[in-house]
């Protein structure tokens, strides 16, 4: 299905555009060219966070003193046993949460400052969710639940035809738009997710287990597409995952426990943008 | 009263072995169906009760439907009731009331006035101690009465039924009617001079609704020297006519239509209002028998065409009316209920489809279709019930509170009356029989639709 | 609008449930459809009018009204007698006549009688309510029927409905006999039809007609009819402003023709005022027990359905969350749904009825049936038809807003797989 090089590879038709949002980094590049990961600058800074939940009068700590920071175009796993606090911080990174103390920065956006409802529109227009259990309304065709996200910008209704039709393309399941949800496999459902995810053409893409519930095949297709995604259109992806080989695709793992990063592992072999 | 609500349905309940049979049996088999469907159900009732807690907004809301739809039958069914015994009251079993041919109201009926006295006369008619015919000649009316202080844009005026007789102690034996202590009945000359007015009061004995009636709209004057701020009492003054009507004496409430009337002496009455001929004749007759027979005999009357009839099928068919409000009344609450039938649905079958997965285990431990089924019907039922239950306790507060209306044959004139709202055991029981009604036909589709499962796919 | 697609989308995800909620609200908006168009009617039957409205004269003490026939062409002129006195703009007398095709008086019922108005034809089309501002296509038509009675005095018009009941056509000649005017029976020839609407059940006469058959009988018999001294039952005026009407009421209350009855000058309002007196606790009670009762129970079966399925929803609506609707979206999704179930389950059960109550027998019910003083029946106003959408959505509304303020308040976090 796949779009093997940069050139034949699908370019969304956006007109919505955050105007904060540089998408052309190369300026910016050497503004950053100092900080020590990789030479590329961060698109997620996350200072310092802590998070506990109340559970009765117990406090319980979930992330402790945590500072992560995720370079734009980097597919980034993160791992950990259960009740490590990995989908906690993806929670956080998305917006979907606010940390008790600390700062999250997604580009130039200061998270975890903002209200309820600015989070709301900020998540429409940078994040793209993918989930282990697809979430689609089953309601709703492929087409319209890839659409969903469309609806909150100000598009119009041949605008969003076109994003739509663009991203279900780039899954391969242009041919199965009018399909619901009930009528695809597991490994669709999830690509339908994905061109989700993509539609609004987000700076970042979360996904939290998205080959939990997929068998090999599926999952490895899955993982695949994700690749894809990350390499034509030059998305950060952020993959919560217990599946060793889920993790052996991302760029760079981080193995959290109790709250606390213990193991960030950067793979040599993968190749960059 | 209505504070003693709970009460009051306690003696309907235990007024229900005066219930008509078939509306006995009809209730009987409901309850013993359900207590049957309790007793066989191998799925316990509580495993039910616990989930209806559980989800206790919705087993609230759906109840409350109920509650209103009930509560709502139960009032305007004791305003029905109110007017059959009204019209039931008002007719005594022995008594003959003779009209001119062709009327079927006595507002409408003309005799002859040398005719009555021939007519009294007759055979059968029994007699007081002192030899005087139990016989009450009258000259019905309904007349205009302006409102005084009448609020702009409301009523200008009232309809007031009067009754003028000639002999009243002989008219209240007739019609069974009694004055509360201290009262009199109004001399013979009807009149009685007021000192520094220049024309007579007319005296006359008013029924106690009517007393009520007439008492509203009076001046904060009148009413800060009146003697009771609800209704008119001996001694108090109304105008009609240009007139100083005087209270004697106030009738003892019977229940019956002469709560709402105003009696005087026929011959100040009449004239006054131009109507110079008796409209009916009322006669006793030893029993009911007898009455019939005084009526046949009247039949065949031929110095005069008159229209007898018993005094109970009189007011029978006065009831015209009652029965087109009793009509609308099953009308409406049939509507209300089968759209509180389609809430109930809705609960039940949500309840259904979040607990698949129960059914599912339930079948597979063995319990068997129908019981399934009978347990979500007694869920149901459970709900329609005690919803259902508060309902007509919330209605029976309606009981004796007093609301006016219209008695009538339907076809124009009727009888303004003040009417006791009565909940009873009859009504009490059609409620519950709907109520349950209500809850069968809620649940069982959804119980159907739970035993259709398959217990893997249930479980799924 | 964007999230109309959505919307519809969800009320057919579980058809039984929004076919239940819709049928619930279709049977409840029907009740208080009902009970309005009465409300409706009799408020309308009581507001005063300021200009051009009518009064009725009756006699003064006694129900039901009779006065001598000789009364009517004085007080038409509002008992002018002076040049300067003033004289109402129009006038109308009524005579009720009532009667039954059959002769058999034990035979006789609803399906056989009939009550006219005996009065004078070309008043139909000038003082009778709704008649003198018909639509012109209608007016013509019953223009013709109102010349057709005025040329034959025998002829009668009757409403639609009574026209069915009675089992007559156009051009049918038949006897009427008589229940309040003994032995004075009519031969008519049914000669027009009233506009559908209030009249379907009514009948009028030519007043000629009664008045020559009242003289025919004196004739005969040698003395007067029993009623021919009580034969006028209404006087309509019509004037143009109330000092008008003061002053035609001071006309005909000091003047010494009518004294033996007395009468009284009233506006049309008042009088029917005093009718419905004796229903004031009844029409209280339908005002704020039976109609409110309806709707707080319509509004529980809608706010049940509308909680059941926002429960059901609960994962569903995070994710939509998670995906950038705001709250306020989310809100406005569920109240959306409930209100467009209820606005179009009430257009629905308004419409039809308005079609069902007010087509006459055997496609409708002939109006509702409810005896309130002389109204025989009333007919659901066009009004109604924004009633029942409004009533839908308005209980709606109501019933679906705390469900809707919990959807609005899901925790966006709940989406994600709880191993993390």
């Amino acid at each position: 299905m796949q779009f093997s090089t940069a050139e034949n590879a699908p370019t969304f038709p956006t007109v919505w555009r955050h105007k904060k949002v540089v998408k052309t980094s190369a300026p910016r590049e050497q503004q950053f060219s100092n900080m020590a990961t990789r030479n590329v600058h961060p698109i997620v800074r996350v200072n310092g966070i802590h998070k506990y939940f109340k559970r009765g009068s117990e406090k319980v700590d979930v992330l402790n003193d945590l500072t992560v920071s995720v370079p734009e175009g980097e597919f980034l796993g993160l791992m950990g046993p259960s009740g490590s606090g990995k989908t906690t911080l993806l929670n956080l990174i998305a917006g979907l949460d606010r940390p008790s103390s600390g700062e999250v920065w997604v580009g130039d956006n200061l998270i975890s400052q903002m209200s309820e409802s600015q989070l709301s529109a900020w998540r429409t227009r940078s994040i793209g969710f993918i989930f282990q259990f697809y979430h689609l309304l089953p309601v709703l065709s492929a087409y319209e639940n890839v659409e969903l996200p469309l609806l909150l910008l100000p598009l119009s209704k041949s605008q969003r035809r076109e994003q739509v039709t663009t991203a279900l393309d780039l899954v391969g399941l242009k041919d199965r738009m009018w399909h619901r949800p009930g009528q695809l496999s597991g490994g669709q459902q999830q690509r339908v997710g994905i061109a989700r995810a993509i539609v609004t053409d987000p700076q970042l893409i979360v996904a939290d287990e998205p080959t939990g519930d997929l068998d090999a095949k599926s999952a490895g297709e899955i993982l695949n597409l994700l690749e894809e995604v990350r390499k034509i259109l030059n998305k950060t992806i952020i993959m919560v995952t217990h599946d060793p080989r889920a993790a052996e695709r991302a760029d760079r793992v981080l193995h959290l426990d109790k709250g606390r990063l213990i193991e960030d592992i950067v793979k040599a072999t993968t190749g960059s943008v | 009263m209505p504070v003693v609500s709970p009460v009051i349905l306690a003696l309907s309940l235990s007024e229900f072995q005066h219930l008509p049979t078939r509306l006995l049996i009809a209730l009987g088999v409901a309850l013993a169906i359900v207590l049957v469907l309790w007793a066989v159900c191998e799925v316990p009732l509580a495993y039910n009760v616990r989930n209806l807690t559980v989800r206790w907004k919705t087993t609230i809301m759906t109840a409350l439907a109920f509650t209103l739809v009930l509560g709502l039958m139960t009032v305007m069914l004791a305003f029905v009731n109110g007017m059959h015994r009204l019209t039931e009251n008002s007719g005594q079993p022995g008594n003959v009331i003779i009209l001119s041919e062709g009327a079927t109201d006595e507002g409408f009926s003309n005799l002859g006035f040398s005719d009555v006295g021939d007519l009294e006369n007759q055979p059968g008619v029994t007699t007081t101690a002192d030899g005087k015919r139990l016989c009450s000649r009258e000259t019905y009316l309904v007349v205009n009465q302006p409102i005084e202080n009448a609020t702009r844009g409301g009523p200008q005026r009232r309809f007031v039924q009067m009754r003028g007789v000639d002999d009243p102690e002989i008219s209240g034996q007739v019609h069974g009617v009694t004055l509360l202590p201290n009262g009199r009945w109004f001399s013979s000359s009807g009149v009685q001079e007021v000192p520094g007015e220049t024309e007579s009061a007319i005296e006359v004995v008013i029924g106690e609704g009517v007393a009520r009636e007439l008492s509203r709209g009076r001046s904060a004057e009148v009413l800060a020297t009146a003697k009771n701020h609800d209704r008119l009492e001996i001694g108090d003054v109304f105008k009609i006519a240009n007139r100083n009507w005087l209270v004697v004496g106030v009738m003892q409430s019977s229940g019956s239509t002469f709560d709402s009337e105003v009696w005087g002496k026929r011959s100040v009455i009449g004239p006054k209002f131009g109507k110079a001929t008796y409209t009916s004749l009322v006669m006793r007759a030893k029993d009911g028998p007898e009455a019939r027979k005084l009526k046949d005999l009247f039949k065949k009357y031929e110095k005069a065409s008159v229209n007898p009839l018993l005094e109970t099928e009189y007011f029978e068919s006065l009831s015209q009316i009652n029965k087109q409000f009793e009509f609308g009344i099953m009308f409406v609450t049939v509507f209300i209920a089968i759209g509180g039938v389609f809430g109930v649905m809705n609960t039940m079958f949500a309840a259904i489809s979040q607990r698949t997965k129960d059914i599912g285990v339930l079948q597979l431990l063995g319990f068997g279709k129908i019981h399934i089924m009978i347990s979500f019907l007694l869920e149901s039922l459970v709900i329609a019930f005690i919803g259902g239950l508060i309902g007509c306790v919330l209605g029976s507060f309606a009981d004796g509170l007093t609301a006016t209306s219209v008695v009538g044959s339907g076809q124009g004139g009727g009888k303004t009356v003040v009417l006791k709202l009565t909940v009873d055991a009859i009504s009490l029981a059609y409620s519950i029989l709907l109520t349950l009604a209500m809850g069968t036909l809620g649940g069982f589709l959804p119980a159907f639709s739970a035993v259709r499962l398959k217990p893997l796919d249930a479980l799924r | 609008m964007k999230f109309l697609g959505l919307i519809v989308k969800n009320i057919g995800r579980n058809a039984i449930r929004s076919i239940l909620t819709a049928l619930g609200t279709m049977m409840l908006v029907f009740v208080v459809t009902l009970v309005w168009a009465i409300l409706a009617f009799l408020n309308v039957a009581l507001s005063e009018k300021n200009a051009n409205f009518k009064a009725i004269i009756t006699e003064r003490w006694q129900i039901p009204s009779q006065m001598p026939y000789t009364y009517a062409s004085t007080l038409c002129e509002g008992a002018a007698t002076k040049p300067d006195d003033v004289r109402p703009m129009d006038s109308m007398t009524w005579q009720f006549y009532g009667g039954s095709i059959e002769k058999d008086r034990a035979k006789r019922g609803m399906n056989n009688v009939l009550f006219a108005f005996s009065l004078e034809p070309i008043k139909l089309l000038t003082m009778m309510d709704d008649l003198d501002n018909l639509p012109s296509a209608t007016a013509a038509v019953f223009g013709k029927s109102v010349k057709a009675l005025q040329d034959n005095r025998q002829g009668i018009i009757l409403g639609r409905t009574r026209m069915e009941t009675l089992k007559k056509k156009i051009g049918d000649t038949f006897t009427i006999y008589s229940m309040n005017y003994k032995d004075i029976d009519l031969e008519v020839t049914l000669v027009g039809e009233f506009p559908e609407g209030r009249y379907n059940n009514s009948a009028a006469i030519n007043r000629d007609y009664l008045l020559a058959a009242m003289d025919a009988y004196q004739q005969k018999n040698g003395k007067p009819h029993a009623m021919a001294n009580k034969s006028l039952n209404l006087v309509w005026l019509k004037v143009p402003d109330s000092a008008t009407l003061g002053k035609i009421t001071a006309q005909i209350e000091s003047s010494p023709l009518f004294s033996n009855p007395q009468v009284k000058c009233e506006t049309a309002s008042s009088g029917i005022a005093a009718f419905i007196e004796p229903y004031r606790d009844l029409i209280w009670g339908m005002r704020y027990l039976l109609a409110p009762a309806i709707l707080v129970t319509l509004s529980l079966v809608i706010s049940n359905s509308i909680s059941i399925s926002v429960r059901e929803r609960r994962s569903e609506l995070a994710v939509l969350k998670v995906l950038g609707f705001r709250p306020n979206q989310i809100l406005t999704l569920v109240l959306g749904e409930a209100i467009l179930i209820g606005a179009l389950s009430g257009l629905i059960s308004s419409c039809l009825t308005y079609g069902i109550v007010n087509f006459p027998p055997p496609y409708g019910f002939g109006g509702i049936k409810f005896p309130i003083a002389f109204f025989a029946a009333f007919s659901i106003p066009l009004a109604a038809l924004w009633w029942g959408p409004a009533l839908g959505a308005g209980t709606a509304l109501v019933g679906s807003f705390v469900p809707a303020w919990g959807a609005r308040s899901v925790k966006v976090s709940e989406v994600f797989s709880r191993v993390g």
